[in-house]
């Protein structure tokens, strides 16, 4: 096992089943930047016109991504670095190690 | 009883597919808990669950056992269940009750049929499960093999806890991932004795491996222990354990370990893993009360008040097995929350009344201690309760709740039965009466036409053990027999007919004549008469006579002797005599003018459609739609969900007996199917000509 990287923190959380959820986690550098996040996918939207089963919000909450259906595989977390998505995982950990492997330098 | 506190009590089921070793596994778990001094087996007949004449004789398990046992300070109470798809009730009552379950899969063959039955069963009760790969000694068997099965026909996020050290002849132990440790058992002392080393090299690092799937999968279902995580790289063992536990209860994953019982290997890991985590009655969220009268079952189940295990409440508990033995009857009642006495009264709120308990016994198996107390989390059974069924709420009056109800499956095959002497027939009677009261899923009734007794049940299996029940319990010898298709008659367009009964022989004569119009109906009209008789050309007094001939002979038909449905009849007009006339000369008239008018009126013979669900897995629907269609079924639709497929179909009853067994040899037992009774159709020519050669 190889701990991670970054120092990750708690994001945006949500309140589920009576419980609340993480449904991000912010990757920091040395220096406290935030630079890498996982993030669940979550759905359905309704952007207006059409609604979305399944989407990611970014920290502001803006839509990163849509999709018309559940994700591949159960792939419901995705890996971003620097407002990109660099993967997508079943897991949050996965998800983690996802995103400081795009982060590595090999 | 309750010297335990609750969160120390474990309620659980082991479930499986027949012959993947439940009742080995409980022998060797008594074994090892100290309940019992010596392993009974399976196979020579001496088993402590298996207790029935039949189950030791057939080497099966028939009904489900319940034993008690004590493991690292906890008390754990656990129902044995059969894994005949025929007794199909115990495991569907046993789960309804239990907290948690062990699912055994078989390590050779992986999951089969029976264990994807009990699993949805599970599922339909939310039962925390885990589960226990079995019989890894055997030749042929294969740990991973086995777990794919898991995912592939279960359709779930099964999660390994342990790795196999060996397999086959070499199976020595196994790789415990939370502890990341060896647990080798040493052989001898009928593997009781084991201890831990540290992982073999050569599984080092698919050990690894696994124990970070094992963190991925069971830290994602709590924020904290992740937390814990990105701090050190790893978790406490008290944080993973805390972690698998709630993610077991949740139904997130389900955690996967592995031994064989026979062999005596991998027992005493997976009791701990029952403490670990399966949930105590605190850790489930409780039982939902049941559904007021015309709610939705399943929409509200979420929004309705659920009685929390306390022992302080007011006392709630569920009836959920009855049997009669030579010292009465026995109700089985797992106590949902309260205290109980014996001597205290409760209320059946199911049924609305009162009942005192007798006397209160911890079962084990077929053996009984008696207590003088049942608390929250118990299950017990009570002597003489005098009017409680399977599935009645006992509850206190100071909160009479109804709690949610048992679901029991219809019953598919029908047998007649009849007892081979005269005498017998009162005892036979009072027998499957008893029998019926243990047993929801066999019915019993009187065929109105054949007067034969009929009992209904899962399959030819259940119904033999019945019959043989019956005969040495009850000493009731019986002759059993096919049942008849309950056929009826009816028309098909409308006809008028006049009779004129006349008799002159001398003395006083007879004479009446009726004329009479015969409609057919609608479905389950049943018969309807008008009178439209005017001027008095038939005596009012000899109305109620042609009535009573219509419907006399409306009971035998005219093509092949079956009751006559669905039709009206008119009596227009007709013809008196003064002297001659009377009651029975109408009645004979009106008979006369059914058996005549009936057969201008294009007579026809129904036949009992069946609305018939068959689930089956996606690969056999061909085969299944197929041999539907050759049972002159109508298929109505098909559903799919996950690997599984429902096909509904309106099926002829009469092409539906036998068809348990051609579904499963068809499915390799993958399937089952429910029917009930749907409506009545007109039979085809052909068949139709065949049932009245046979009456005639």
């Amino acid at each position: 096992m190889q701990a991670p990287r970054l120092r990750w923190m708690r994001g945006r959380r949500a309140e589920e089943a009576g419980e609340t959820r993480t449904l991000e986690w912010v990757g920091c550098d040395d220096a406290g930047e935030a630079i890498a996040r996982v993030v669940r996918v979550l759905g359905p939207l309704w952007t207006g016109w059409r609604s979305y089963r399944a989407v990611a919000l970014d920290e502001d909450g803006r839509v990163i991504e849509l999709r018309p259906g559940e994700p591949p595989d159960g792939a419901g977390w995705l890996a971003c670095v620097g407002g990109q998505v660099v993967g997508r995982a079943a897991l949050p950990l996965q998800a983690v190690r996802t995103a400081e492997a795009a982060l590595s330098p090999e | 009883m309750s010297a335990s506190p609750l969160e120390k009590i474990r309620n659980i089921g082991i479930t499986a597919h027949i012959d993947a070793g439940k009742t080995t596994t409980t022998e060797r778990i008594l074994y090892y808990t100290g309940v019992s001094h010596k392993i009974g087996e399976v196979h020579e007949g001496n088993t402590t669950t298996d207790y029935m004449d039949q189950e030791r004789e057939r080497g099966i398990t028939i009904t489900s056992a319940a034993v008690t046992c004590e493991w690292k300070d906890h008390r754990i109470n656990i129902i044995d269940t059969p894994g005949h798809i025929d007794f199909n009730i115990e495991v569907n009552r046993s789960l309804r009750v239990l907290d948690g379950a062990v699912f055994i899969i078989e390590g050779v063959a992986g999951v089969q049929p029976q264990s994807e039955t009990n699993w949805r069963l599970a599922d339909r009760y939310n039962v925390p499960r885990i589960i226990f790969i079995n019989k890894l000694d055997r030749t042929g068997a294969d740990f991973f093999r086995a777990f794919d099965t898991l995912k592939e026909k279960l359709d779930i996020v099964a999660l390994p806890l342990q790795l196999p050290i060996g397999i086959e002849d070499g199976f020595v132990g196994v790789v415990d991932l939370v502890e990341m440790k060896a647990i080798v058992w040493e052989g001898g002392e009928l593997g009781a004795k084991y201890h831990d080393e540290p992982i073999p090299a050569d599984l080092a690092e698919q050990a690894k491996e696994h124990r970070q799937n094992l963190l991925d999968t069971a830290l994602s279902v709590d924020d904290a222990a992740m937390e814990e995580y990105f701090e050190h790289g790893d978790v406490e063992v008290a944080t993973l354990k805390r972690c698998i536990k709630a993610g077991t209860i949740a139904g997130a994953f389900r955690p996967v370990l592995c031994g064989t019982a026979f062999k005596n290997k991998g027992v005493q890991p997976l009791l701990d893993a029952v403490l670990d985590y399966l949930p105590s009655p605190t850790d489930v969220p409780g039982i939902a009360i049941a559904a007021e009268e015309g709610e939705d079952e399943s929409e509200a189940v979420h929004d309705r008040r659920r009685i929390k295990a306390d022992p302080a409440a007011p006392f709630a508990g569920l009836a959920f097995k009855i049997i009669n033995d030579k010292y009465g009857t026995l109700t089985f009642v797992r106590v949902y929350a309260g205290t109980l006495k014996s001597g205290d009264t409760v209320q059946n709120t199911t049924k609305d009344h009162r009942e005192r308990i007798g006397r209160m016994f911890q079962m084990h198996a077929d053996k009984r201690a008696e207590i003088k107390e049942v608390s929250a989390g118990d299950i017990a059974a009570f002597v003489g309760l005098k009017d409680t069924a399977t599935g009645d709420t006992l509850a206190s009056a100071d909160d009479p709740v109804v709690l949610e109800r048992m679901a029991f499956p219809v019953p598919v095959i029908d047998i007649s039965v009849e007892p081979k002497t005269k005498e017998s027939v009162e005892k036979m009677s009072l027998g499957l009466q008893k029998l019926a009261g243990e047993d929801p899923s066999l019915r019993l009734r009187t065929d109105q036409e054949t007067g034969q007794t009929i009992l209904s049940g899962m399959g030819e299996l259940h119904l033999e053990i019945i019959i043989d029940r019956l005969r040495r319990e009850y000493n009731v010898d019986a002759n059993i027999g096919a049942p008849q298709v309950a056929y009826r008659e009816t028309i098909g367009k409308p006809h008028t007919e006049i009779y004129t009964h006349k008799k002159q022989s001398g003395g006083s004569g007879q004479y009446a004549e009726v004329k009479i119009a015969f409609e057919p109906q609608e479905r389950n009209a049943g018969i309807v008469f008008e009178n439209k008789v005017v001027g008095g050309s038939v005596p009012k007094e000899y109305i109620p006579a042609v009535e009573k001939g219509i419907r006399v002979q409306a009971d035998t038909g005219v093509l092949a002797g079956f009751p006559t449905v669905d039709f009206k009849y008119t009596l227009l007009d007709g013809k008196y005599h003064d002297v001659d006339s009377s009651a029975l000369a109408f009645e004979i008239a009106a008979k006369a003018c059914f058996r005549d008018g009936m057969k201008k009126a294009s007579p026809m013979i129904l036949e009992p459609i069946m609305d018939v669900e068959v689930t089956t897995p996606q690969d056999h629907v061909g085969d299944v739609v197929g041999d539907l269609n050759r049972r002159r079924g109508m298929i109505q639709n098909q559903e799919s969900s996950g690997s599984t497929v429902m096909v509904r179909a309106h099926v002829p009853l009469k092409e539906m007996f036998g068809y348990i067994s051609d579904l499963r040899s068809m499915t390799k037992g993958r399937a089952s199917f429910t029917m009930q009774f749907h409506h009545y159709d007109p039979v085809p020519r052909n068949i139709a000509d065949e049932i009245m050669t046979k009456s005639a």
